[in-house]
């Protein structure tokens, strides 16, 4: 029978620090897809994921049971994003980045590039598309579309009325689909 | 600026639809709304393209998450719990008494053991107060003696300081003396060479100005006194 996340805590705490690396095992993916979504990059998510793990390890027993673990690891995982994204420097702000700023065309030949291809092409304008987000909204959107959690859930995790998660997501999405709306062919 | 749904007053009724969250009651009232509002319709269907093109982008690897697993951090009571729990009796009486020595030490505490048992008194805060000395005659005479000393002392250090720091003034002087002396030589030197180099000048041009006007004043005097006897001769002829 598979242990729960509590009672891996409860053995971690006990003196078995292995534990913890079933945990990780468990949560690890999650972790990383919501990293790399808020921040956008690659081995920037990965150093994200890292110092998540970590921090949840060192404070562990500051981490009080009445709270689900995966809402205390995602607060963390946010925690280190926002800090990470506010310490970038706002001078270096390349030309994609400006173009995702004000909006970016699609290839006009994309119909005609293969799946695969055309898949890739979709997910990078996806991720800029994201990245222009505010991160108040980007946050809610991966935590809806890709870890799946219920508005309360959410709510929870950032400590704010389930309204504002909704009315954020609104937001966003509206914001998403005027700059994806051009790519509505290539679905 | 604000969506159709917003405008409608229907967003978060259609975001609880859209995820599948909204209530019996709610779905309702939303599926009615969209019937009767073909702009919200369409944004739900905006929405809905939005989401599958969010669904587009993967995560396909996963990093290598490596947490060093040396047990949560822990206070130091609770190692030394620890520790005191599995550590032998003869081991825990040595470190009850070494702490029980310890603390009698900090604290100043004196133990004595004597006829009358033993005694323990807590010194901590004499300890702390500035001892006081009682000072006697012969103390006081003695200490004279020694101011007198020491005073003398000043005074003969402070004398050879002076004298040296005269010493050093006078060196200074004569040697800014010699360096006027030789600079005056120099400067005097130089000014007798120039006297003289326009002596040489004058004799020079007044020797020029003797031979040019000396032959003239030659012929003259002597065209003078040869002259009177030809001219005599010829005035005599002539007259």
């Amino acid at each position: 029978m598979e242990l729960s996340d509590s009672q891996i805590i409860e053995q971690t705490l006990e003196g078995q620090p292995d534990a913890f690396n079933v945990l990780v095992r468990r949560w690890e993916r999650h972790i990383y897809g919501l990293t790399l979504r808020m921040l956008g990059r690659d081995d920037e998510a990965k150093d994200a994921t890292q110092e998540t793990f970590l921090s949840a390890y060192r404070n562990l027993s500051k981490f009080r049971g009445e709270a689900k673990f995966s809402s205390w690891i995602y607060r963390i995982a946010l925690n280190i994003c926002n800090t990470r994204l506010r310490s970038r420097a706002r001078v270096a702000v390349s030309i994609e980045e400006q173009y995702e700023a004000v909006g970016f065309e699609i290839a006009a030949e994309t119909e005609e590039l293969g799946s695969d291809i055309q898949r890739e092409q979709i997910t990078r304008y996806v991720r800029r598309a994201l990245q222009a987000l505010p991160a108040e909204m980007r946050q809610v959107i991966v935590m809806k579309e890709y870890e799946g959690l219920k508005f309360s859930e959410i709510a929870e995790i950032l400590g704010i009325p389930i309204s504002t998660v909704k009315t954020r997501m609104y937001t966003g999405l509206t914001e998403l689909r005027k700059r994806l709306d051009h790519l509505r062919g290539a679905i | 600026m604000k969506g159709n749904m917003e405008e409608c007053g229907m967003h978060e009724a259609l975001m609880s639809y859209l995820y599948g969250e909204a209530t019996k009651d709610e779905a309702a009232r939303v599926e009615k709304h969209l019937n009767a509002c073909a702009s919200c319709k369409a944004e739900l269907e905006g929405f809905e393209r939005v989401r599958d093109m969010l669904q587009q982008w993967q995560v396909d690897d996963l990093p290598i998450v490596r947490v060093s697993v040396d047990g949560p951090q822990r206070s130091f009571f609770s190692v030394v719990k620890e520790l005191f729990a599995v550590a032998p009796l003869w081991a825990k009486v040595t470190a009850v008494a070494a702490l029980a020595l310890l603390v009698l030490a900090v604290t100043g505490t004196e133990v004595r053991v004597g006829s009358g048992g033993v005694s323990l008194r807590a010194d901590l805060l004499r300890r702390q107060r500035p001892a006081l000395q009682t000072v006697s005659v012969s103390d006081t005479a003695n200490l004279e003696q020694v101011r007198a000393e020491v005073k003398g002392l000043v005074n003969t250090l402070i004398a050879e300081s002076e004298k040296q720091e005269k010493e050093e003034l006078q060196r200074q002087l004569q040697a800014l003396e010699a360096q006027l002396t030789t600079a005056r030589s120099t400067e005097l030197a130089r000014l007798a060479s120039r006297i003289q180099e326009h002596q040489v000048k004058i004799q020079t041009i007044e020797r020029d100005i003797d031979r040019r006007e000396g032959a003239d004043l030659t012929d003259i005097l002597f065209g003078e006194l040869a002259k009177p006897t030809a001219n005599s001769s010829v005035a005599a002829g002539g007259n």
